[in-house]
């Protein structure tokens, strides 16, 4: 499995997507820039230039045609994917950390930042897709300040209205988008900060990382922790494999108190684990510092990293792994 | 003594795993089933509703 490295972010990655068919793959960066790559040979396809700040998150809707960003210049802003062109820019008082497109692509869910007396807040915007996509409303339809711990990861759920959170605290909860108020949550899905959230392909489980240093399968209606995978590092992202049992971590010290001993001790590997035995089954070198941000290809074909080194790695599977069944032939449903 | 020590829990691991896949499998299942049962509820009201239109008119 020789990764493709792509080169062309200048500081670390904040987060990576794919696109529903998996050709294309989106990161962002403190660089300011998001870049947007074809996923079989690395080629770079185009910058959405644009942001002044650190670009903390992207999403993609599920025909490539829209993408959303949000940044630390307090703004989120909508994009036509093939031109590269901002097509709208929404501007908020803080920064704007997490934000996701929707199931069928009408709505975009963002979190923004609580700082300088402002409280973390949850908006929803419709997204109109008439046309060239540059008349959006500057209002959001839904708008509510969570209580207590802030928010530091969404997504929309696979019940109608209601979104998935996770807070700085290590609490997961469950929002009914309208109302604003907290329907479920579990104060202790996890003892730190949530890092990072990735819904299953049917939104009705997700997968949350922390600093906690471990990562957990959520059932997204009742909040039931399935599965739990304990590691020896703080975690900063957590990613489910689609058609294949596993699950896949990554993180790293901070940047701060990073040693040549957390490389040696193989801090910076992605590890995957079988996410139904909770057994590490391997590991995957390549970055000198912390894995910020990992992203499956759409049919498991592949997966990318990116590193608090700048670097974005895709790794396309070989045949080997589609064939090994390391546990038996045992029918394991997504 | 050893090796049928190591045999039963070979035993024990592999049923262990098959215990856990079942229960994986089965709960996968149900939220699957939900999902659909909401969906169709969902599309019934907004059938309903529909109909109800049609007859004011």
């Amino acid at each position: 499995m020789r990764p493709i490295l792509l080169q062309g972010h200048e500081r670390s990655l904040t987060q990576i997507k794919y696109n529903r068919d998996g050709d294309l793959l989106f990161s962002c960066s403190k660089d300011h820039v998001i870049n947007v790559w074809y996923t079989h040979n690395g080629e770079r396809l185009g910058t959405y230039d644009g942001h002044n700040g650190t670009v903390w998150t992207v999403d993609v809707d599920s025909e490539s045609r829209f993408m959303i960003s949000g940044a630390a210049d307090n703004e989120l802003r909508l994009w036509n994917v093939a031109t590269g062109k901002c097509l709208y820019t929404w501007e908020f008082p803080t920064a704007v950390k997490r934000v996701a497109f929707s199931e069928d692509d009408k709505q975009v869910v963002c979190i923004t930042e609580q700082r300088m007396g402002y409280q973390c807040a949850i908006r929803v915007f419709n997204i109109n897709r008439a046309g060239d996509g540059n008349k959006q409303s500057k209002e959001p339809a839904h708008m509510f300040n969570p209580v207590g711990s802030k928010a530091t990861v969404c997504a929309f759920t696979a019940q109608p209205g209601v979104i998935f959170t996770g807070h700085e605290s290590g609490k997961v909860a469950l929002f009914n988008l309208k109302t604003g108020e907290e329907v479920h949550s579990n104060e202790r899905a996890h003892g730190d900060v949530v890092t990072d959230l990735q819904m299953s392909e049917d939104r009705t489980y997700c997968i949350t990382s922390s600093k906690d240093k471990s990562a957990r399968i959520h059932d997204t209606k009742t909040l039931d922790v399935i599965k739990t995978f304990t590691t020896e590092t703080p975690l900063n992202s957590a990613a489910l494999s689609p058609n294949k049992p596993y699950v896949l971590l990554g993180g790293g010290q901070e940047a701060m108190s990073v040693t040549t001993t957390s490389l040696r001790q193989g801090k910076f590997e992605t590890r995957f684990w079988h996410k139904v035995f909770e057994e590490e089954v391997g590991r995957v070198k390549g970055h000198f510092g912390p894995i910020n941000t990992i992203a499956v290809h759409p049919k498991g074909l592949s997966y990318a990293s990116g590193g608090e080194d700048g670097f974005v790695r895709v790794h396309n599977f070989d045949d080997s792994y589609f064939k090994s069944q390391p546990y038996g032939d045992l029918q394991i449903e997504d | 003594d050893d090796q049928r020590e190591s045999e039963n829990v070979n035993t024990e691991l592999i049923a262990l795993r098959r215990r856990l896949v079942d229960e994986w499998n089965a709960w996968r299942a149900r939220s699957k089933a939900e999902v659909s049962d909401d969906k169709g509820r969902d599309l019934a009201k907004e059938k309903q509703s529909e109909e109800d239109k049609e007859e004011i008119e």
